[in-house]
């Protein structure tokens, strides 16, 4: 599929490259010496043409920074979002959460030590999920070099363009989750790997490997990653890659790499990263094979999905090493999460830039189809503009749609916040005594309540078996035995678990009959009935219960 | 005290008078209740059975417990057989002692504090398991709590007599009438209690008796059926608390207690009676503090929680080792030392108080609180409970997991470790990231851009290779 060859590239005459390369990446020479200093002319037409470049990515930029920052908290955490912000703030010194959201819980800390710098106060939702924003719209500008690197300004732009609305980028880079960060690395080592392939230089090599290694930190799945890059470097000899490099660069990534597992040993708690891992290798499937198939396409875009395939298809005849490296760096996570049992809704959003690359080639070529080309200049130069316009908007309304509140009573994983939980969770800080214990369904909405609440949290459906539950959490093996010993004073009911973990939500509301609940608190969201009129249906109930 | 007793002085007469006048009790009338002197709006007080305070705190840090070296005599004259050391109960079963007046006068012995192994050997029985004691791996509860809230060390009860002497104290400050079932009868009618000025104040009350069977009163109680419930709610010897529906409508099954938390109502003054989990023996231990567990949690989580006050304590020492000497108060008493605990939003957190105590000190402090006239002699002159509460600070929340022990905040030495360890590697990543950049663009210098029109210059050399 693709060429070896590659002759428009190896030399590439200065006037075509000469501005983007000249702006980004070579600065005028400082006044330093009259000799240095640069032509008036020259001058000019470079400022002319920074600010042509520059002012198109700005509008990017602040398009995406709009998508992820507006309305940022109006729907408080899920439960991913509250175990990461729980870690920040114990990492902050928040001893109430420490005891609920240990440190040392599953994955590394990389983000969890960003957003622990915002934490030091009062905990806000707005300022944790500011962070993912922010490296969610870095992650376009990372996008925007990457293609420019690989292709050209428009690409770049069209890329970054095509990820600051996509749906899938969007809804993600507005949670706390630790994958917008990983994203952002991962896409930082495509570009620091074409530096590299251009230039054979160490220095890229070992930044290639150390912002891997950095990637790895962000979240440990990453590593799927490695095997892209190590096919992409075996199925293209004619990458000279040297193994003094490969050595020094491997070197790097596992001494990064190595924070976590250091960190854990040196603090004692190497055994909870053993276990989480062990949990994780033989933990049940939570999603069908074909999960990623169902649900991703209306979030990526179909348009990007099927501009991405045209243009490798369609223009297979110019392919070169930037296609087999953006190809092999998409497969690897695809084939993996694939056979991997444990799917998550966020896990592929390393592959979003890479689509959005592929996406943006193709669009920026669709001026030059000859079938085009043969009715006329202007209509060409129109179709340039229209189709883009017609993705972007194709990916913009879904977009709109999602980062709106949701209204339904069940849930999934990574899509958003979870309407309710903040609310029930600030009820219980107010009304509810700090060494008070509840149980939830399922540790979801436990999560959620344990970090907005800062109350201890059990949930129901947690296996006894250590194979079959989350280390993290704590079994109540006879919740009827507990509820008469007084252990819990609370249950909690939610329609999200309920609808997912059908027997739990039963026997919830079994043990809710049989210990007298009476409930003190109910989160409602705002549903359409048969009559056509929003009715208030419950999500959230929380119950006060007594042993006799 | 003076100002107590004068107070009690006057109103004992205005009450007899009143009583004598109209031939029953002032309580019938309720006129509208009066507001509390201390945030206390709701005080509950339980009476569990038959343990001295060395038997479940003798070991509690901080507290006046056994002091070493303790040994009772098996014999408290004639030819020394030895004494027993006391010892831990953990995991050992014993019988419940059974301790009326003769055995309790007998370990009191004159004050000597000697005769408790020997007022059950005296009887041909094994007198050492008096000296057993119990500790924390046992109470959990009642440790968490005396951990949390206001442990009494020298609290005692009223009269080294049996539970039906003792608990009559505790709603009346007095002894109960003695004599023919006919006299009995009549002195009951004049006896005044707690509940009858807090009636006749219109302060609303309740007494909670679990498993109550309004059928089992002192008429129904015969040698022939006999009945404990008599003995454990002692109002239910008062005929007007029997057949006065505006008084017998506040002795309700426990049951009620939850619910009334559950709606807010619960009265100013609860007393609860237990049945089963009572403690007087090993076996009821456990269910006792479950019970407590309840009743405490339940308040805890309550909107009663902030404004309460919950007093538990014991109707006798059951003959369990106590070394402390009673005061002699007056001719019925102090008895035996009992454990007692208050748990309150208010009370001194995990303190000790050592102030001399009984049951009418509640009463004293009931009386204070909602402005009533004392009962008898002992309650004008017992000193209240006030001084375990803490009114100058503000409500503490409740502590819903005081069964279990108090744990230390954990080290922030292992978080520090963490910043360490990534920020040593993500300066490694910036700085490595960092070189490359600057290292390109040095040889980028190399080069020297010209004007747009010079001719074309390589940007980059790739090292891709190029077919022939």
């Amino acid at each position: 599929m693709t060429s070896d060859t590659e002759p428009a590239s190896v030399l590439v005459p200065a006037p075509q490259r000469f501005y983007g390369a000249a702006i980004w990446d070579e600065p005028p020479a400082g006044p330093d010496s009259q000799a240095d200093r640069p032509d008036p002319r020259w001058r000019r037409l470079a400022t002319g043409h920074r600010l042509r470049t520059a002012l198109p990515v700005a509008l990017v930029l602040a398009l995406a920074t709009f998508l992820r920052f507006w309305q940022l908290d109006r729907v408080g955490f899920n439960s991913d979002e509250a175990v990461y912000s729980g870690t920040a703030a114990s990492l902050a010194g928040n001893d109430t959460l420490r005891s609920m959201f240990p440190v040392f819980r599953a994955h590394p800390l990389f983000l969890q030590i960003l957003l622990s710098w915002g934490m030091h106060g009062e905990l806000s939702d707005w300022s944790a999920r500011a962070v993912t924003a922010l490296i969610g719209v870095a992650a376009v500008l990372a996008t925007y070099a990457l293609g420019r690197r690989l292709y050209d300004h428009r690409v770049g732009l069209l890329a970054a363009l095509i990820l600051a609305v996509m749906p899938y980028h969007v809804v993600v880079s507005r949670q706390v989750l630790l994958d917008g960060l990983m994203t952002l690395c991962a896409t930082l080592v495509l570009y620091c790997v074409a530096r590299y392939v251009e230039s054979a230089a160490l220095p890229w090599m070992l930044a290639s490997c150390a912002l891997m290694g950095a990637t790895v930190l962000a979240k440990e799945t990453s590593i799927v990653l490695v095997g892209g890059l190590y096919a992409f470097f075996a199925l293209t000899p004619a990458v000279r890659l040297r193994m003094r490099h490969v050595g020094a660069g491997g070197l790097v990534m596992l001494v990064v790499i190595a924070a976590f597992p250091l960190a854990l040993s040196l603090s004692g708690r190497a055994s909870s990263g053993q276990h989480y891992l062990l949990w994780q290798l033989f933990r049940r499937s939570n999603h069908g094979r074909l999960f990623y198939a169902q649900v991703l396409p209306a979030v990526i875009g179909p348009l990007v999905l099927v501009l991405a395939v045209l243009g490798l298809v369609l223009l297979r005849g110019h392919n070169t090493w930037r296609e087999r490296l953006l190809l092999t760096w998409l497969a690897a996570p695809v084939a993996f999460f694939s056979l991997w049992p444990v799917k998550g809704f966020q896990y592929l959003l390393p592959v979003a830039p890479v689509l959005a690359v592929l996406a943006a080639r193709t669009l920026a070529r669709v001026s030059t189809l000859a079938a085009l080309q043969e009715r006329g200049r202007a209509l060409a130069a129109g179709a340039g503009y229209a189709v883009p316009l017609v993705v972007v908007l194709s990916l913009l309304v879904p977009t709109w749609s999602r980062i709106e509140p949701s209204t339904s009573r069940t849930y999934l994983a990574g899509t958003g916040g979870l309407p309710g939980g903040r609310e029930a969770g600030r009820w219980l800080e107010a009304n509810v005594p700090a060494t008070a214990q509840l149980l939830a369904i399922g540790p979801s909405m436990a999560n959620v309540l344990e970090f907005y609440g800062q109350r201890r949290v059990y949930a129901l459906s947690v296996s006894p078996d250590p194979a079959n539950r989350n280390p993290s959490y704590q079994p109540v093996p006879n919740p009827d035995l507990s509820l008469r010993q007084a252990r819990f004073q609370y249950l909690v009911w939610d329609s999200y678990t309920a609808s997912r973990s059908p027997s739990f939500g039963a026997k919830l509301t079994a043990l809710v009959s049989k210990y007298h609940g009476v409930a003190v608190f109910t989160a409602t969201v705002q549903v359409g009935a048969k009559s056509g009129q929003p009715v208030d249906a419950p999500v959230v109930v929380i119950y006060r219960v007594r042993p006799t | 005290m003076r100002r107590r007793l004068l107070a009690g002085a006057i109103a004992a007469a205005l009450s007899f008078g009143w009583t004598a006048w109209t031939g029953l009790p002032a309580a019938t009338a309720a006129p509208a209740g009066a507001l509390p002197t201390t945030p206390i709006e709701h005080f509950v007080y339980l009476l569990q059975g038959d343990r001295s305070f060395d038997n479940y705190f003798g070991t509690y840090p901080g507290a006046d417990g056994i002091p070493p070296g303790t040994c009772q005599k098996r014999v408290v004259t004639g030819t020394d057989s030895g004494c027993v050391k006391p010892f831990p109960l953990h995991g050992k079963t014993v019988q419940a002692l059974g301790a009326g007046t003769v055995e309790l006068d007998n370990q009191y012995d004159e004050g000597r504090m000697d005769g408790f192994v020997a007022a059950y050997q005296n009887q041909g029985r094994d007198g050492s398991a008096v000296m057993g004691y119990y500790d924390q791996r046992d109470l959990p509860t009642y440790w968490g709590l005396a951990n949390r809230y206001v442990l009494f060390d020298r609290f005692f009860s009223a009269t080294r007599s049996g539970e039906r002497v003792n608990r009559s104290y505790w709603v009346s400050g007095s002894a109960p009438p003695t004599g023919s079932p006919a006299a009995v009868a009549a002195d009951y009618a004049k006896h005044l209690t707690i509940f009858d000025r807090l009636q006749a104040a219109g302060v609303d009350w309740k007494f909670y008796v679990q498993g109550y069977d309004p059928r089992q009163t002192y008429r129904t109680a015969s040698r022939t059926t006999p009945t404990t419930q008599p003995v454990r709610v002692p109002l239910l010897n008062y005929p007007r608390f029997l057949d006065d529906p505006a008084l017998s409508s506040h002795i309700v099954d426990l049951s009620q207690y939850y619910r009334d938390l559950d709606s807010g109502q619960l009265p100013a003054v609860s007393y609860i009676a237990s049945n089963g989990p009572s403690e007087r023996s090993a076996r009821s231990i456990d269910s006792g503090q479950q019970l407590v567990t309840n009743l405490v949690g339940s308040l805890m989580v309550s909107s009663s929680w902030k404004s309460s006050a919950f007093l538990l304590s014991y109707d006798g020492s059951g003959g369990w080792f106590d070394h402390v000497k009673p005061p002699q108060v007056d001719s019925q008493g102090y008895g035996m030392r009992v454990p007692a605990l208050l748990v309150s939003p208010y009370a001194r957190p995990g303190s000790v108080n050592s102030t001399v105590l009984d049951y009418t000190s509640a009463l004293a402090f009931i009386e204070d609180n909602w402005k009533l006239a004392p009962l008898a002699s002992r309650d004008a002159a017992a000193t209240p409970i006030t001084a375990a509460f803490d009114f100058g600070s503000a409500p503490r929340p409740a502590d819903v997991r005081f069964t279990e022990p108090l744990v230390a905040p954990a080290s922030s030495a292992s978080v520090a470790l963490v910043f360490w360890c990534y920020g040593a590697v993500l300066c490694l990543v910036a700085g490595l990231v960092g070189y490359a950049v600057v290292s390109s663009r040095r040889r980028a210098t190399g080069w020297r851009p010209g004007p747009p029109s010079a001719p074309g210059r390589t940007v980059r050399a790739l090292p891709v290779r190029v077919k022939p």
